[in-house]
């Protein structure tokens, strides 16, 4: 039973050793793959929002720093493509 | 931007900053340094409204701009990091819904719907259709534009 958990622990290493360096090449090096696995995956399946649901509201702040505003108050009177993004 | 300026008659277009996809402090990219577009995640408004200034700044970015706020309402409500894109029609519905970005980042599916509603816009060199990666994109990308910027395209 020992010799099954070692063989057992060593070919489930060796597969995720194989995982992580399949990834490293599609994601750029390691670092961009331990980033993909630490930052990208858990976002993953966020979200429950489909075609059809009501578009949720949020609260903006507008380029002066100061002044606030609402998604909803952008919509309604025609389409509102929304952008979301970051400088990075 | 030729997203914006073939259908901005047609549609309201709404840039949201949420937070950073590559900070210095979490998971900076190559591609950051090569285009020295280096920040650490903000942690106070303050800071996100700097980052986004510098932003419209550099690229002298036309689109409607709003900033999340720290609470991440928006980020939240809309699945929005690293970047996404969505289309609310006139009844306040989601009536296009993109993919989590970088690789599900799909301008060309928002120029479609865009298109079938208001026709499509003819230019003489084609319309990139496929998400050009940003600078976000966990693959090495060549691309120097910002996650924001591409959405325009």
């Amino acid at each position: 039973m020992k010799r099954f958990w070692k063989w057992f622990g060593g070919v489930l290493g060796v597969l995720l050793l194989a995982a992580f360096a399949v990834l490293s090449y599609m994601a750029g090096s390691p670092k961009d793959a331990y980033g993909m696995v630490r930052y990208a995956l858990p976002h993953m399946h966020r979200g429950t929002l489909k075609v059809g649901s009501d578009a949720p509201d949020a609260r903006l702040v507008a380029l002066d720093g100061s002044s606030r505003f609402h998604i909803r108050e952008r919509t309604g009177s025609r389409p509102l493509v929304l952008v979301f993004g970051s400088f990075t | 931007m030729q997203i914006y300026n073939d259908y901005k008659e047609h549609a309201d277009f709404l840039t949201v900053y949420v937070r950073e996809a590559h900070p210095t402090d979490e998971w900076q990219m190559k591609s950051n340094l090569k285009d020295d577009v280096c920040y650490a995640q903000p942690k106070t408004l303050e800071q996100r409204v700097v980052i986004a200034n510098d932003f419209i700044k550099r690229f002298k970015f036309p689109l409607p701009f709003g900033i999340d706020d720290m609470s991440n309402g928006a980020d939240n409500a809309y699945s929005a990091w690293p970047e996404r894109l969505y289309i609310v029609d006139e009844s306040g519905r989601i009536a296009y819904r993109g993919g989590m970005g970088p690789f599900n980042y799909k301008p060309a599916e928002a120029r479609t719907w865009l298109a079938a509603r208001y026709g499509e816009v003819k230019h003489e060199t084609p319309v990139a259709t496929s998400s050009a990666a940003p600078a976000t994109t966990a693959a090495p990308s060549s691309t120097p534009a910002p996650a924001i910027a591409t959405p325009a395209k």
